[in-house]
């Protein structure tokens, strides 16, 4: 998986320039319950898998994020 | 679980919706958000305008109002009406069944069933499958589904998950035989297990009404709620439509031979605009196939959303020739029904606003 | 409206009784009657004692208790439930519906159906009557039906019209496909123009429930109520028993071609004792062949009753062989049902207590 792809992706849902892979997802302005859904639609459009209501709200970081769908892919 | 009809139609459909109309724009204000806030929900969302019903309006008061309309266009006469179904979760009482009030109030004879159906987004899906069998008995020859819910009454207004997208409305639809054989196919399907998703916690038997239950609290920021309302678990609703739904309509095609290309219509429950798209994409149909605007213009109502999106989106076509269309409503319990079958043409198809004399 | 339907069969049945007893000489002491009136009442009526349940107890405890009891004797396989309904007026929530929670809590299949139906006391000839449309599609097999209600919490103590004789339970029923060309004959009708009689006035959409809504308003009789309470016009409802039940009935035997004598048992819905003697005594029928004591041994529980009724006074004749009964169901609504079947041998029938 491109993670940069990835990054840039959850940079455009969350409104910023850039996201870290440390970057904490709660601490963003914009992460509500509207960026979970639209986090929820780009993974599964884009890397066809599907992350569980109970999965995104236990993710931490955007790299914690990424290797969740990363894992899902194989 | 797959039930197979023949000889059956949807004859007459009438959608009420409430004449107040209310814009998001005159109405973020209430959900503690911000203009650029507002501007973004709006957008990702697709929302514009709902209708909400006045405080002493209930869902039966919109069904009564359709029923009437069948009977002034002469499509429906009293004496052919063998049942009445009232599917909904806003029911006028919780004794008696609210579709014996409506019996009541018509002034129906005595040789009539009556049933209320606890049933949401799924609702009228539920409702055709009961009047379809109900139609295998010789003594029945109409059936009325009513299916109708005030959804408004049970959030506040300053909730900004739920009240945006809801929308008041009621329908009712005639549903009787067919000399035409064409069948229809359809696909129930149950998880109880994942109830927590759509929940109303308290009011009822689990925690009954009391000074607690009432109290309006802020459990999130521009989320005020009291138990005695809807809660829901976004992604959780998400993930079922996205992993759920495409699967039940798949094995319906092909459980009734058609095809993408075969079906006319996807008339399909909405829950918003977002969540349509993303499962139009998902199951490659084309767009112009799903219509996606009944919340933009009405709000979701729940299972009367699919009997208004046909008669907002295919009122001329449905008057005039007969389709094979994909119906498939989804939401609360979870439950999700899919079905195919003929549709049109119809004798009544409208959607009217609720004026009471 | 009159129904037939062939090869459909009920194969056992299973009533649920919370172990909660109330008497009526205790409900006594609540009500602005004095002792004597009060000990009259009970006499004429038949009252005596009834299975109520704990506080927080509801439909889908009862029905999930009920189900596991008959999946641990083996008498019902999870997978093979196509179809559960659910007949109650005293749901868990307005949403979602109490069959779908109770398919959850027992991790039963998804490929099934699941239906609340709002019904009262006709709810078991209703509740049978879908089961039977539901078995004419070729992927049903096996349909259960639970009927169950926890209506004493919402009758009012100070009410004595309704809360000596209101019992909780829960019944289910399973229905299947008969190998034989048996023969169910059935009717029902309906008056929602009288639906008043028997009702909740508050806790719906119309009238949602407030702190007003639960405090007791003398309501003219000497009796205390809340608009949340259920009431029952009493007068109403026994005019209304005995003006059109009998016909109902006469009418669905004189279509199937049996006689009076020949039905075994009429299984009727037991509003209360005195009830079911003078409808007895209407239609002509020893109360013998008309059992009328599920009220005083557990309580007026809704469309339970008639299930109670085969669990309780036919529990063995049942078991061992084929009767020919009439069921008749009749109540809130207004709604009056009839059915006139052969039941017999069950695999079970009998009655366990909730705990």
């Amino acid at each position: 998986m491109d993670k940069l792809e990835f990054y840039q992706r959850l940079a455009e849902i969350l409104d910023v320039e850039e996201v870290k892979p440390e970057s904490v997802l709660k601490e963003f302005d914009v992460w509500d319950s509207l960026a979970i859904l639209s986090v929820l639609a780009m993974t599964d459009a884009k890397y066809g898998v599907s992350v569980k209501a109970e999965e995104i709200r236990s993710v931490v970081t955007a790299e914690d994020l990424a290797r969740l769908v990363e894992t899902k892919q194989k | 679980m797959k039930c197979i009809f023949k000889n059956k139609r949807i004859s007459s459909i009438v959608a009420v919706a409430p004449s107040q109309e209310f814009r998001f724009d005159d109405e973020y204000q209430y959900f503690k958000m911000t203009e650029p806030q507002a501007k973004r929900f709006k957008k990702i969302m697709g929302l514009d305008r709902h209708r909400i019903a006045p405080p002493d309006v209930c869902a039966s008061d919109l069904c009564l109002y359709g029923v009437q309309q069948l009977l002034d266009a002469g499509v429906l006469k009293k004496e052919e009406i063998s049942a009445v179904l009232f599917i909904s979760q806003t029911p006028d009482y919780i004794l008696p069944p609210t579709s014996n009030v409506i019996h009541g109030k018509l002034g129906l004879g005595h040789d009539v069933i009556c049933l209320d159906i606890n049933q949401g987004c799924a609702g009228y899906l539920a409702g055709l499958q009961l009047a379809f069998m109900l139609l295998e008995l010789p003594a029945v020859s109409k059936v009325l589904l009513l299916t109708g819910d005030t959804g408004s009454k049970q959030m506040t207004r300053e909730n900004r998950i739920n009240y945006p997208i809801n929308g008041d409305a009621g329908a009712a639809t005639v549903v009787e035989r067919s000399a035409d054989e064409k069948t229809i196919f359809m696909d129930v399907k149950n998880d109880g297990s994942r109830y927590k998703a759509l929940i109303i916690p308290g009011g009822a038997y689990r925690m009954p009404s009391s000074p607690e239950t009432l109290k309006l609290r802020e459990v999130e920021e521009g989320v005020v709620k009291c138990l005695e309302h809807v809660d829901m678990d976004g992604a959780a609703v998400f993930n079922f439509t996205m992993d759920d739904i495409p699967p039940q309509i798949e094995a319906v095609l092909a459980y009734s031979g058609e095809t993408r290309d075969s079906i006319a219509h996807f008339f399909l429950h909405q829950p918003n605009p977002f969540i349509v798209t993303q499962m139009t994409q998902k199951m490659k149909i084309p767009p112009a196939k799903v219509p996606n605007n009944v919340v933009s213009l009405y709000g979701n109502c729940s299972s009367t959303t699919i009997p208004l999106n046909i008669a907002l989106n295919c009122r001329e076509p449905m008057l005039a020739e007969t389709r094979r269309v994909c119906l498939s409503g989804f939401g609360v319990g979870l439950t999700w029904i899919s079905a195919v079958m003929d549709l049109g043409p119809l004798d009544f198809c409208k959607i009217v606003d609720y004026k009471p004399a | 409206m009159n129904f037939t339907f062939r090869r459909k069969r009920i194969s056992g049945v299973l009533v649920v009784l919370p172990e909660n007893e109330r008497s009526f000489i205790e409900d006594m002491k609540n009500f602005n009657f004095p002792e004597a009136r009060s000990l009259k009442l009970k006499e004429v009526m038949g009252f005596d004692k009834r299975r109520v349940v704990e506080p927080g107890v509801c439909v889908s405890d009862l029905a999930v208790f009920g189900l596991q009891h008959l999946f641990e004797q083996d008498l019902l396989k999870r997978e093979e439930i196509d179809a559960l309904l659910l007949v109650t007026q005293t749901a868990d929530h307005f949403m979602p519906a109490t069959s779908s929670l109770i398919q959850g809590r027992l991790g039963l299949k998804h490929d099934m159906l699941c239906l609340d139906i709002n019904q009262a006391c006709a709810g078991f000839v209703i509740g049978l009557i879908q089961a039977f449309m539901l078995l004419e599609q070729e992927s049903v097999n096996k349909v259960v039906l639970v009927n169950a209600d926890v209506l004493s919490r919402k009758a009012s103590p100070k009410d004595r019209n309704i809360y000596p004789l209101i019992g909780d339970g829960a019944a289910i029923t399973i229905i299947e496909r008969d190998h034989e060309d048996t023969m169910i004959h059935a009717s029902v009708k309906m008056d929602g123009s009288r639906a008043e009689a028997l009702m909740i006035p508050a806790g719906g959409l119309r009238m949602p429930s407030t702190p007003e809504t639960a405090l007791l308003e003398d309501v003219g009789d000497n009796n205390l109520r809340a608009k949340d309470h259920v009431f029952m016009d009493g007068s109403a409802i026994f005019n209304f028993v005995q003006t059109e039940v009998p016909p109902l009935i006469e009418k669905l035997l004189a279509r199937a071609g049996v006689s009076s004598a020949e039905v075994d048992y009429y299984l009727c819905h037991q509003p209360n004792r005195f009830m079911l003697e003078k409808l007895a005594d209407k239609m002509k029928v020893p109360y013998a062949r008309m059992p009328n004591n599920v009220v005083e041994h557990f309580g007026n529980n809704g469309s339970v009753t008639i299930p109670t009724v085969m669990a309780y006074n036919l529990r063995e004749r049942l078991q061992r062989e084929q009767l020919q009964v009439c069921l008749a169901a009749f109540g809130g609504g207004l709604a009056w049902s009839a059915m006139l079947l052969k039941l017999g041998k069950l695999a079970f029938n009998k009655i366990i207590e909730y705990n």
